[in-house]
């Protein structure tokens, strides 16, 4: 079975090096797509010998996972792990995100900052305590998403699974906008612990009301 | 009364500037057509602001006429906003489209 690994990257000129010589070890192959970027992370990704997409013009992490997994499609991938070029992400949890699909328990796996109590023992307060649950809540109420990570990037997919979920969000909302392809393709989804480090708060509350904004948008579009 | 003069100076203006506008060639033909129409659908608005008075009491509207004709343009300005914002949209997966395939395709 072969495993792509698509690493979306933008401005991560500091962490994408390290990013990638962690994970390349594990996976067949990885797959960095620059989204644009204006410092030097693309030439950092080219010279560290993986493959590197390039978006001429930024159009944000759900687009950048789009074009990624795509190209992972066409290169006859078996098992897609999205990842985190920020660093925030440790690379042996791969392993146990890509397990569940391997042994064929199922086609989606999502990797949760709650299964475990040390995944997220350094989210901050607000974070943990207050946007998480309510993102859950939002999940469960109106879209019948009984998930623990409301948010989680770090996620692998079968082959299959990658060909039936069509997400169109190209920013924040695509996290949630898999999760309800997910459920509507009705695949076997497994979430692991993982643990992440935090470097920085990433999505604000404000953040949470532009993904509910989008995939309002969304809804009217398609 | 004065207040129907004033506007109609205010758009008199308007109609010069679009004069103006239009002899530079900064604006198309088309385009004059559409200004000059609005302006002058704006003043028979006005000239007539009487008989929409009585039209609108007529239409069971408690607002005097000019009130009306203002709910009436926000309205309109809420659904084109809406549009635009639809259309906006549409254009934004339609670039994302173009630059995944040319991210695609500069790879091979």
């Amino acid at each position: 079975m072969q495993t792509f690994c698509v690493i979306p990257a933008f401005n991560e000129e500091k962490n994408i090096g390290l990013v990638i010589s962690d994970v390349k070890p594990l996976v067949d192959r990885v797959v960095v797509v620059d989204d644009c970027s204006a410092d030097n992370t693309y030439n950092i990704a080219k010279k560290s010998g993986v493959t590197v997409l390039n978006h001429i013009i930024n159009r944000g992490q759900g687009a950048a996972l789009k074009t990624g997994t795509e190209y992972c499609l066409n290169k006859g991938a078996d098992i897609i792990v999205h990842f985190d070029a920020d660093g925030q992400f440790l690379s042996q949890d791969i392993e146990r995100v890509a397990a569940p699909i391997k042994n064929g328990e199922a086609q989606v796996v999502f990797g949760s900052r709650f299964l475990n109590r040390d995944g997220n023992l350094k989210m901050p307060f607000l974070k943990k305590h207050f946007i998480m649950p309510l993102a859950r809540a939002v999940n469960k109420i109106f879209f019948k998403i009984n998930l623990t990570d409301p948010q989680s990037g770090f996620r692998a997919m079968s082959r299959e699974a990658a060909q039936r979920i069509n997400w169109r969000q190209d920013r924040m909302a695509h996290c949630s906008e898999i999760m309800f392809q997910v459920k509507k393709n009705n695949l076997r989804v497994v979430e692991v612990p993982i643990q992440v480090i935090y470097h920085r708060f990433g999505q604000t509350f404000g953040d949470g009301f532009k993904i509910l904004k989008d995939l309002f948008l969304a809804t009217l579009v398609n | 009364m004065l207040q129907q003069i004033i506007a109609l100076i205010i758009i008199a203006f308007f109609l010069s500037r679009l004069y103006w506008q239009k002899r530079k060639n900064h604006i198309s033909f088309n385009e004059f057509l559409f200004w000059l129409f609005f302006w002058l659908v704006a003043a028979v608005l006005i000239i007539g602001l009487k008989f929409i008075d009585r039209l609108v009491a007529d239409l069971g509207f408690s607002g005097s006429g000019i009130q009306v004709l203002f709910y009436l343009s926000i309205a309109i300005l809420f659904y084109s906003i809406f549009r635009i914002r639809l259309k906006m949209e549409k254009i934004e997966k339609d670039i994302t489209k173009i630059v995944k395939n040319i991210a695609l395709k500069d790879e091979k």
